[in-house]
Order: structure tokens, then C-alpha cells, then sequence
């Protein structure tokens, strides 16, 4: 038996059912078989049924590509006996029923915490559901719950083979007390989980109706374009909208969070305003910022000790022994996180509520930020969450929504959609953080690794979006997040953090810091491997005689990949090479073997990818090479080619032209082997990425014998 | 104003001569499955047919459509019965975030129709959305796939 571990099964909890009633009416995320006008019986704050027996989960996770609407449905679907194809799922408005992270205090989309963080809650609503519905056949029939049994949405009485569905049952089982405890399915017993499962959303989405942020009706709609500050925290100086107003459908201009707006009937108007918009923005404190020279001061700051993140052994004394010293410099750039769908968002203020359309990770964050700038109290916000045109960590910053709640604000009564420009997006984005890193470490006798010292210079995220959490330490766990705690057996030990403040802003960009330490650190490995004279895949097993863990993720990707550590003449008459690296993050362990050539105008070509993952357990074994392939995607995107260039306090690159981004000529085949370990679950929607940029580059160097310390590779060259 | 037809029903849109075509598609004429991304072409997401060939609606002018026959995601389908590379795009669970797919699904119509039996490389050739959650993959098994019924269907 599971306690209900304080999950809100109460009745008196459901108001968030007034917010999903509206969503349903409007029809987010239904999909094209849409919920029947029968009326619908809230059980609890996650579950609810319809007259036909269709069950809509609220899901307190935000669907942004990485499948988690069917993983929802999929844990209640387990527990409660229905059918995937009964299931819906729509967002879950913001407040504390829906706050299901770390001991119920938080919810956001983002760590690749979704799943796991819902394995037991969504499940335990699921399972209380069904108690409910059986208790209530129980009365209807006068007879022993013990007689009951369920299946595909109906309750059977197995003595007598009479059946009810669900739907029927409904509006009575909501009425039964709610179950102390419920028990949960042993893992043996899955009907779902574990089995690859079809995406909910990929009709919807396969032909046109999936509704995004942008997609947005209401109304008497007024849409307004953004022109931000080229120069960061610059102020308007001047505004001067004289032409503009004169202008076909231009109703007003404004200052806005970050820039000034053109609000309009119709998109094109409010661009052709814009366009007609004279507006003088002040000169801004750090108007000088630029990538180059902010490379140059991490630089200078690299031999110093700045913050410590780890400290084992005896670090600066073991370096100086050793039969053989390695010291390395590597850097990261700035990236965007460029998600097809621009920034955007709805709001409308009338009758004495907020009501928002916003594309969000974090609905109470937006939540807190709505009530801020329109005065309203918590209650009066309504957050409807359309479906995410990507996400990547971009929309936990509110930038957009702070925009259209103060539109809203200046044209009360009407909804105001704000949709900035793909140039808007790539300027006024947050930033994965240029990052410079030191590596220096000494080798015994034997070639193996006696004391490994990692100095990180930059700034991250988390002092840029939750400064609090730094305040005591100083110490931003953001940056050094997947270079300390390694497995591999090194006794000395140290990972220090030099703080150099970035005045471009930084947020939270696939994988986080995971993204940047796993290419610094997965490759260093391989120069110590190399420097040794040993294999690099034979070079990590030796250093994790006491990890099994990991040597077999290791060992399965490298047997999947027919490992070889020297380059080959391929069938294309090419030179190829294999590339290897693992890493952990989100609590999932991750190797990849990556085979590379080099092809036209010395730009080299990803042939194949083949990964190990160990996530614990494989919620649904469909959409892990899913979120595998598309890690991948992103990360070999980043390493190959993305690089944001900062000038003049300003971003240079303004769309696809001048940050290119992955073509699918470019995508190389991904084979991926799921490791069920039964260790604690881990994350699977980010753990992709991280590897990918130094098995690359290592396979480059096995092949052409260049080492890549500096990305994108494609910029810096080979 | 400008006369043209939209996934078969003729339209008279309000709207000035320069506006791109996508923007008269998803505002004045309501049809939001064709998405927005970046304005210049590059991308795709906005990929439509006018006359039975794509193009990128973002980067042409709606007086160009004046007069000729457009069609959208919405209008792909026949009746309840879907286009066989909407049904490819469903068996290999193409979509994950979604947003570009209408206009990888118009792109991948119209290829289909000069390629009937393409080649993995005439895919990675003809085939330039963008896609940033990397459907690239399952993209392309779900061409092959729509390029074999098509065959059966033929034959």
C-alpha cells in the first residue's frame, strides 16, 4: 500500500476544474476526436470522466515535443484500467494541487523531471479513481467490492458477468469518500508501462489542429509586434508613433518590458506600424559587451581558484607528481535556444480577471508575474497553456508574458496577443552561458589518471533566473553540473568556479550546464587516454572497475557500435573514424558512439550515433529513442554549428541565415539500446545531449589526429 | 483585395497586396495550421502549395496567389479520410513538439509527387525544413513509408 503522499485526491481540492472546463470548451489539446458534450465528473485534481467513459487528465507538465501528455495519461491509464485511446490530457492551471515536485512544494517543466516526478502521484490518482468507481458499482449492485473487477473503462461483477461502464459510474463514484491509501500495480503487473506506447498528439498534430500559442483565437484579438532594445536594460528615450498611428489597423504604441510595441488588428499592421515606429532607446550600462572580448577576461581568469564545487584528495599536490602532466583549455559559446515557435503570448484583462494563452514551463511562475503587473490577486489569473512549439528551457523565462499582461493592461477588455520576430527571439533570448574551462591533471606510471583539476570560468543560469539559491555559497550549481561527482576512479579531485559576470542574458538551454562540462570533460578523458597510449573506451573501463553502473551503459553502446578505436576505409572509399563518451545527468547514465569522415570543404559528417541509456526504467520504450534522436539533434546542432556573437552590447545573429542550425541532410542515423537497470528513475528528455559533441569530436580526432577544444567545429574548424 | 482559392473554396480577402501569404492564410482567411517561424524562408514551417507546388507562404506576397488555387494542412485531408503521408506522419509518430510538421508534411506531398520512389538521399536532398526537435529521422521513414503505399496504390 502507498500512502497518498499529501497528492491533492480531495474534492474540495478541484477548483482547478474550473480553468480545464474553460480549456475544454475552447478545445486545447483535444485531439480531433474530441471530448463528447456529455458532462464531466471531476474525481479528484488529476482525473476526470465524461458521460462516454472519456477520461481527461490535468497533467501538471507542459507538452513541448518530449511526450510527457502521453506519459501522463499513460500512469493513469495504468492504474485506472482504461484504454489509451479514452485518454485526453489537458494542462493543469496553476496552484498548489498541481505542485508535485520535491515533496510537493514545486512545478515546472524542465530537469527531464516530469515522469519521474509524476510516476507515483498520477498513478495514485489513477488508482483512487478506480476504487472509487468500484465502490460506487458496489452500491449500485449491492454487492461485495471483492466481486468487482475492472477493465477498459467498466466494472465487472464477475459472478454474474454484468458490466458498467465508467461514464455511468461516474457522477456517484465521485460522491464516495476518498481512499486513505490505494495500492498501486507491481511493476509485473503493467498493462502500459513499459510498452511502447503511441503518441496521444500526433494526429492533431499531423494536421493542423494541434493549437500553439501563435494559433491563439479570441475574441476581438488585437495583436501586437515587439521591437526590444538592441543594447540590453537600454530605457525608450523617445517614442514618437505619429506615423505609425496613422496607419491601416494601428490602434496604439507603448513601452513595454524590454522594448515598445505596435498593437494592431492583424499581425501585418502591427509590423508595418512597427516598421513606422520612431523610437530612440537611451544608452545602456554595458553597451560594450561583446563575445570576443568577454572570451578574452575568462581567459585571464582561468589559473584562478575562485569558488570550490569539489574538493577530494590532494589536488594541487598530486599534480606536481606523476610521471606525465596534461593541461587543456577548452570553451563553449553563447547559444540561442531558437525554438521554431517564436516567443508569444495571449492575455486579456476584463471583468476583473487575467486570463492568459501562454506557452510557459512554469505556470505558477507565470502566475506570480500576471498578478504582479495587472494588481489582480492569484485567484482572479486563469492560465491556459496551448501546446509548446518547443521549449528547451527558453520559456521559463516570461519576458513575452510580461509583455502582453502590461498590454493588456493599457487596452483593458481586449486580448492583446504579443508574437515577437524570429530576430526578436534570437536577440532577446537567454542565453546558454559562454563557458571557459582548464583541465589539468597527472598520470602515473601507468598511464591512468592520479589527480584531475577542472577550473570552469563564466556565469550560469540559476544566478540569472533564481539568484536566491546562490546567495550562501556563492557557489552557481548551474556551471558545474556534470563536471564534478564523476564516477571515474581518480583519487585527487578538485572542480573550482571562477564568477565572470555575462551582461548578456543567460537561461536555461537543454541540458544546462551538463551540455557544456560533458564536451569539456569526456574529452579531456580521451586526451588522457591518448596521451596514455591506451583505447579510449578500454582507458574508461579501467577507471570504472567500481561502477558498473556505467561501464555497462559504456559497454553497450560500444558493443551496439561494433567499437573501433582506429580509423577504417569505409565503403565510400572514405577514411571514418568512432568517437566515444558518456556522461550522466538527470539521474539517467548516457553513452554514445558517434562515426565520423570528413566531407565536402572540410565540414565533417556525422555518419551514425549509437547510444546506451540506463534510465532506471523506460516509462514508455517508444519515445526514449525519441527523445534520444532529438537530444542528439540539438546537441550535435550546438556543436556543429551554433554560436551567438555578441557586439555592441548586441546580438549579431538574426535568424536561420546566420545561425544555422541542423539540416536533415545533416542528422546521422541514431540506434538506441534502453537499459532497464531498476535504479531510481532518471530524466530522459535532456540526457541526450550532453554526449554528443565529444563523441564527435573525439572520433575527429582519432581520424584526423586534430584535437577540438573550441565549438562550433564548423566555425573554429577541424 | 485579392481573389484566390483556398483548399477549394474561393476566398475574397481584405487584405493590402504586399502581405505575405502566409499572414492572409492564417489571419484573414483563419486557417492557423500553417505556422510562422522566420520570415525569410528558411525554415519551412510555412511551406503551402499554390497550384500544386510548395512554396514558402512568409516570402511571397498573397497578390501573387491572386487568382490560383492554395492548399494548406487543413485542406489536405479528404473529408475524414487523411492524405497517406498525414497517416505515415501518425504510424511513425513523426511529430513531437509539432510546430513544423504542417509544413514538413506540404513540403513532403509535394516531393512526393516528382520523387513517387525516393531514395534515402533524394530525401536528405529534397527535403529542407527545419525541424529543432530533430524529427529528422522519423521524417524520413515516414516519406519511405507514404512513397510505398502510394505504390500499392498505384499498382
Amino acid at each position: 500500500m502507498n500512502n497518498l503522499m499529501n497528492v491533492s485526491l480531495k474534492r474540495r481540492e478541484l477548483f482547478g476544474w474550473g480553468a480545464a472546463a474553460g480549456a475544454l470548451v475552447l478545445g486545447f489539446h483535444m485531439p480531433a476526436r474530441a471530448a463528447t458534450a456529455t458532462a464531466t465528473t471531476a474525481m479528484n485534481a488529476f482525473v476526470a470522466i465524461d458521460g462516454q467513459g472519456v477520461v481527461t487528465v490535468l497533467s501538471p507538465f507542459i507538452e513541448m515535443g518530449q511526450g510527457t501528455y502521453t506519459g501522463m495519461a499513460m500512469l493513469v491509464a495504468e492504474e485506472l484500467d482504461v484504454d489509451m485511446s479514452a485518454m485526453r490530457v489537458v494542462q493543469a492551471p496553476h496552484g498548489k494541487p498541481y505542485q508535485i515536485m520535491f515533496n510537493n512544494t514545486a512545478r515546472f517543466t524542465g530537469g527531464s523531471y516530469s515522469v519521474r516526478s509524476a510516476y507515483l502521484p498520477l498513478r495514485q490518482a489513477g488508482a483512487a479513481t478506480r476504487t472509487m468507481l468500484i465502490q460506487a458499482a458496489a452500491d449500485q449492485w449491492q454487492v461485495p467490492v471483492k466481486e468487482l473487477r475492472t477493465e477498459a473503462g467498466v466494472v465487472v461483477h464477475v459472478p454474474s458477468k454484468r458490466k458498467i461502464s465508467y461514464g455511468e459510474l461516474a457522477p456517484q463514484a465521485a460522491k464516495q469518500s476518498v481512499p486513505e491509501q490505494v495500492a498501486l500495480k507491481a511493476q509485473g503487473d503493467f498493462r502500459l508501462l513499459g510498452k511502447p506506447t503511441a503518441r496521444l498528439d500526433a494526429t492533431e498534430k499531423s494536421t493542423g489542429a494541434a493549437e500553439f500559442g501563435m494559433d491563439v483565437q479570441v475574441d476581438d484579438l488585437l495583436i501586437a509586434a515587439i521591437r526590444h532594445s538592441p543594447v540590453w536594460g537600454a530605457k525608450v528615450k523617445q517614442l514618437d508613433a505619429t506615423a505609425a498611428k496613422k496607419l491601416p489597423g494601428v490602434v496604439g504604441a507603448h513601452s513595454v518590458h524590454g522594448g515598445v510595441a505596435v498593437v494592431a488588428d492583424s499581425y501585418w499592421h502591427a509590423r508595418k506600424g512597427m516598421d513606422a515606429l520612431k523610437v530612440e532607446f537611451d544608452s545602456a550600462p554595458h553597451g560594450d559587451f561583446a563575445s570576443a572580448a568577454y572570451a578574452e577576461r575568462l581567459k585571464r581568469r582561468l589559473d584562478e581558484t575562485g569558488v570550490s564545487a569539489e574538493d577530494e584528495g590532494n589536488v594541487s599536490q598530486a599534480l606536481g607528481q606523476g610521471a606525465q602532466q596534461l593541461q587543456a583549455d577548452y570553451s563553449a559559446p553563447f547559444l540561442s535556444h531558437a525554438t521554431m515557435e517564436p516567443q508569444n503570448c495571449t492575455a486579456q484583462i476584463k471583468d476583473g480577471r487575467c486570463i492568459l494563452w501562454a506557452p510557459n514551463q512554469a505556470a505558477d511562475m507565470v502566475a506570480d508575474l500576471a498578478a504582479k503587473i495587472s494588481g489582480l490577486p492569484l485567484d482572479a489569473i486563469e492560465i491556459r497553456t496551448p501546446f509548446l512549439g518547443g521549449g528547451f528551457g527558453r520559456r521559463i523565462n516570461m519576458d513575452y508574458v510580461a509583455q502582453a499582461v502590461e498590454l493588456a493592461r493599457a487596452h483593458a477588455g481586449r486580448a492583446v496577443k504579443v508574437m515577437w520576430t524570429r530576430e526578436e527571439d534570437m536577440q532577446h533570448d537567454h542565453y546558454r552561458p559562454m563557458t571557459l574551462a582548464r583541465y589539468r591533471a597527472a598520470l602515473g606510471k601507468d598511464g591512468m589518471p592520479m589527480a584531475l583539476h577542472i577550473t570552469n570560468v563564466g556565469d550560469g543560469p540559476d544566478r540569472h533566473v533564481f539568484p536566491e539559491g546562490i546567495t550562501k555559497t556563492n557557489l552557481d550549481e548551474s556551471v558545474v553540473e556534470g563536471a564534478r561527482e564523476q564516477p571515474y576512479a581518480i583519487a585527487h579531485r578538485r572542480v573550482d568556479y571562477v564568477y565572470e559576470q555575462s551582461h548578456a542574458p543567460i537561461g536555461y538551454w537543454r541540458s544546462v550546464g551538463n551540455s557544456i562540462n560533458a564536451f569539456f570533460k569526456e574529452s579531456f578523458l580521451d586526451e588522457m587516454a591518448h596521451a596514455a597510449g591506451r583505447d579510449p573506451v578500454e582507458y574508461r573501463v579501467a577507471l570504472l572497475k567500481d561502477q558498473p553502473r556505467f561501464r555497462n551503459v559504456l559497454e553497450t553502446a560500444t558493443k551496439l557500435a561494433g567499437w573501433r578505436g582506429k580509423p577504417w576505409q569505409a565503403a565510400d572509399g572514405k577514411q571514418h573514424a568512432m568517437g566515444v563518451a558518456l556522461h550522466r545527468s538527470f539521474g539517467s547514465v548516457v553513452a554514445q558512439v558517434a562515426e565520423v569522415s570528413m566531407g565536402a570543404g572540410n565540414k565533417p559528417v556525422v555518419h551514425k550515433v549509437w547510444c546506451a541509456v540506463d534510465c532506471g526504467f523506460a516509462v514508455n520504450p517508444l519515445l526514449v529513442p525519441m527523445q534520444i534522436e532529438s537530444a542528439i539533434a540539438y546537441g550535435l546542432s550546438a556543436a556543429m554549428h551554433e554560436e551567438i556573437v555578441i557586439r555592441d552590447g548586441r546580438v549579431t545573429n538574426g535568424n536561420f541565415d546566420d545561425y544555422p542550425v541542423l539540416t536533415p541532410a545533416e542528422m546521422p542515423e541514431v540506434e538506441v539500446a534502453i537499459i532497464n537497470s531498476g535504479e531510481a528513475m532518471g530524466g530522459i528528455g535532456e540526457v541526450g545531449t550532453p554526449p554528443i559533441a565529444p563523441a564527435v569530436c573525439n572520433g575527429l580526432f582519432t581520424l584526423t589526429g586534430n584535437r577540438i577544444r573550441s565549438l562550433p567545429i564548423n566555425a573554429r574548424g577541424v | 483585395m485579392t481573389k484566390l482559392t483556398i483548399n477549394g473554396k474561393p476566398h475574397d480577402l481584405a487584405v493590402e497586396d504586399d502581405m505575405p501569404l502566409l499572414w492572409a492564410i492564417r489571419e484573414a482567411a483563419g486557417l492557423t495550421g500553417t505556422k510562422f517561424g522566420c520570415g525569410k524562408g528558411l525554415c519551412g514551417a510555412c511551406t503551402v502549395h499554390v497550384d500544386g507546388a510548395a512554396m514558402r507562404s512568409c516570402s511571397i506576397p498573397v497578390s501573387f496567389a491572386a487568382g490560383k488555387s492554395v492548399t494548406t494542412i487543413e485542406g489536405l485531408a479528404d473529408g475524414d479520410k487523411l492524405h497517406v503521408v498525414q497517416e505515415a506522419w501518425i504510424a511513425e509518430n513523426v511529430p513531437q513538439c509539432g510546430y513544423c510538421q504542417p509544413g514538413q508534411i506540404m513540403a513532403t506531398v509535394d516531393f512526393l509527387k516528382r520523387n513517387p520512389n525516393p531514395t534515402e538521399d533524394d530525401i536528405r536532398n529534397g527535403i529542407t525544413n527545419l525541424c529543432r526537435c530533430g524529427t529528422y529521422l522519423r521524417v524520413r521513414k515516414a516519406i519511405l513509408r507514404a512513397a510505398a503505399k502510394m505504390a500499392e496504390g498505384a499498382a
